[in-house]
């Protein structure tokens, strides 16, 4: 039972990501910023189709591959799979929706198999201007259980899920406020070298230790942002990005763990912090690819929360269960350092785009394309999340 | 007094959650085959699939696992600072709920902190109610 590590390899670095494209986080932010303070709404100019359109064009470009090559579309984020094939007028032979940590895997998979030859993932989300909500009475049963159970305890929110768990991890380890500061201001400070990154001006451990509390023992700046934005990446065969200009980037690894059991009354993430299925997702990750820790050159991990990098990195072997906060002191995880993390700002400060944002950048480190936030010499880059019931991971090699 | 609380989730089971709280009974499914305990209220047991279940009483201890406050304001009803706290029934269940008569940052509140059920009169949009919180055991 369970996954057979035999067949996964022989998927290993069959397939690669030849296209990258992105919208204008910092740009269409600021323009909505400045329409508001002249009294007008803050609606942007695209809605999340158009966002996603563009990005897609940015991709297809950046991959000189033509539109006529595409016959497999994932869609993610708050669109409809068949009306985003409408808009870009394609036909695919083979489709499906959803996060980026499932879909991507599964476009590898597709391709591997022979049911497409090279996919186009698509995402684009407005959930600024449509003024998406991520808490409170308006959540309900098309999310998950937790997100909408316990409102007559006045408790909700993703939020109040990681204060939660922020706070198990200072009560089972003694980890400080302070030492969480230390993801907050590191990643804003690699969003400071990515001109496309909305928040750019640095934080200091003065305004962190000063900030607001959203859910106590949580502060605004462990919050991601909530911008409008679209992402496309495009996948095809190892054989066919071989013909195509850009230095390859190759899927080596992905894994998958699930907690669903006792989801809701939060079990595996209060006991465990989700170190068992952090385990085991890396595990399986690390076994197809064929590599250990010590091989990941850049490491982007889901960030809606400052408190998922130390847990991240606790579960994935980086270090021990409860020194996560220690490890991530003393410069580590910055640009130059033992392991740079989230390194064009992320979620907390790029861009928050559901995690597309990080495939994005795992490709441009992978292709030394990152200007001045390049990680030199970046040979493989490994993402990861843990979100509600489960944690996930991809290893991103560039090819030879 | 009664308090104005944000919509409980009801339907097949979930009422009759409510209605033993309604009761003053703090009660949980439990299956009749495997004895796992469910929460929240569900129409199978997670472990064996069997459809067949008992109400339980529920000693009504419980320990603080783990806990937070919110200052954003999220619903009308839950002003800030509004807290909130899970706490692990000593038959095993992980049961979120609002601390009574005390706050989660007094002193010596810690994870294990023993605490134990109480009801306190809510009403929303379905009608009146009576809620489960925990105060200091």
């Amino acid at each position: 039972m369970g996954y057979d590590l035999n067949r996964l390899r022989n998927v290993s670095g069959q397939v690669a990501v030849v296209g990258v494209g992105d919208t204008d986080y910092g740009k269409d932010y600021e323009a909505a910023r400045q329409a508001r303070q002249a009294g007008a709404d803050e609606t942007g100019e695209l809605d999340s189709y158009g966002l996603g359109a563009l990005a897609f064009r940015r991709a297809l470009e950046d991959s000189g591959l033509k539109k006529s090559d595409i016959d497999g579309i994932v869609v993610g984020g708050p669109m409809v799979h068949q009306r985003m094939c409408e808009i870009l007028g394609i036909n695919p032979v083979w489709g499906d929706s959803g996060p980026s940590d499932l879909m991507v895997p599964q476009a590898v998979q597709a391709i591997a198999s022979g049911a497409c030859t090279t996919v186009a993932l698509i995402y684009g989300n407005a959930q600024r201007s449509m003024g998406t909500r991520y808490g409170g009475g308006g959540i309900g049963p098309d999310q998950p259980t937790s997100y909408y159970y316990y409102h007559p305890w006045g408790w909700s929110s993703q939020g109040a899920h990681y204060a939660m768990m922020f706070k198990a991890h200072q009560l089972m380890y003694g980890s400080t406020e302070e030492q969480l500061g230390t993801v907050s201001r590191t990643i804003r400070n690699h969003a400071m070298l990515n001109d496309n990154a909305v928040m750019r001006t640095p934080i200091t451990e003065e305004d962190y230790n000063n900030a607001r509390y959203i859910s106590r023992p949580l502060k605004i700046y462990d919050y991601c942002l909530v911008n409008d934005g679209g992402v496309a990446l495009i996948l095809t065969t190892k054989e066919r990005a071989q013909d195509l200009p850009k230095p390859t980037v190759l899927v080596s690894g992905f894994g998958r763990a699930t907690a669903e059991v006792d989801a809701t009354q939060l079990r595996d993430r209060m006991f465990d912090l989700y170190h068992s299925v952090l385990k085991a997702s890396s595990d399986q990750c690390f076994g197809m690819s064929g590599t250990t820790t010590k091989d990941v050159s850049h490491f982007q991990t889901y960030d809606a929360f400052s408190v998922h990098l130390p847990v991240n990195l606790e579960g994935f072997g980086f270090c021990k269960p409860g020194e996560g906060m220690e490890y991530i002191q003393d410069g580590r995880i910055t640009i130059g350092g033992e392991l740079p993390c989230n390194t064009s700002g992320g979620m907390l400060s790029e861009s928050y785009m559901q995690s597309w944002n990080h495939q994005v950048e795992a490709v441009r480190q992978l292709r030394h394309e990152a200007g001045r936030r390049q990680v030199v010499g970046a040979q493989n880059s490994m993402y990861c999340h843990h979100g509600s019931g489960g944690a996930y991971s991809i290893m991103y090699s560039r090819g030879v | 007094m009664t308090e104005r609380r944000p919509n409980r989730t009801l339907g097949p089971n979930h009422d009759t959650f409510w209605s033993y709280c309604n009761r003053g009974e703090f009660r949980l499914q439990q299956c009749n085959t495997c004895q796992k305990l469910q929460w929240p209220p569900t129409p199978m047991c997670d472990d064996c699939l069997s459809d067949q279940f008992t109400w339980t009483p529920m000693s009504g201890k419980a320990k603080i696992n783990t806990y937070c406050i919110f200052d954003r304001p999220y619903y009308k009803e839950c002003p800030p600072p509004w807290e909130a706290m899970l706490v692990e029934l000593d038959e095993g269940p992980l049961f979120m709920t609002n601390p009574k008569d005390f706050s989660v940052e007094g002193d010596g509140i810690t994870r294990g902190t023993p605490v134990k059920v109480t009801f306190l009169d809510c009403e929303d949009d379905h009608g009146p109610f009576k809620l489960p919180v925990f105060e200091l055991a």
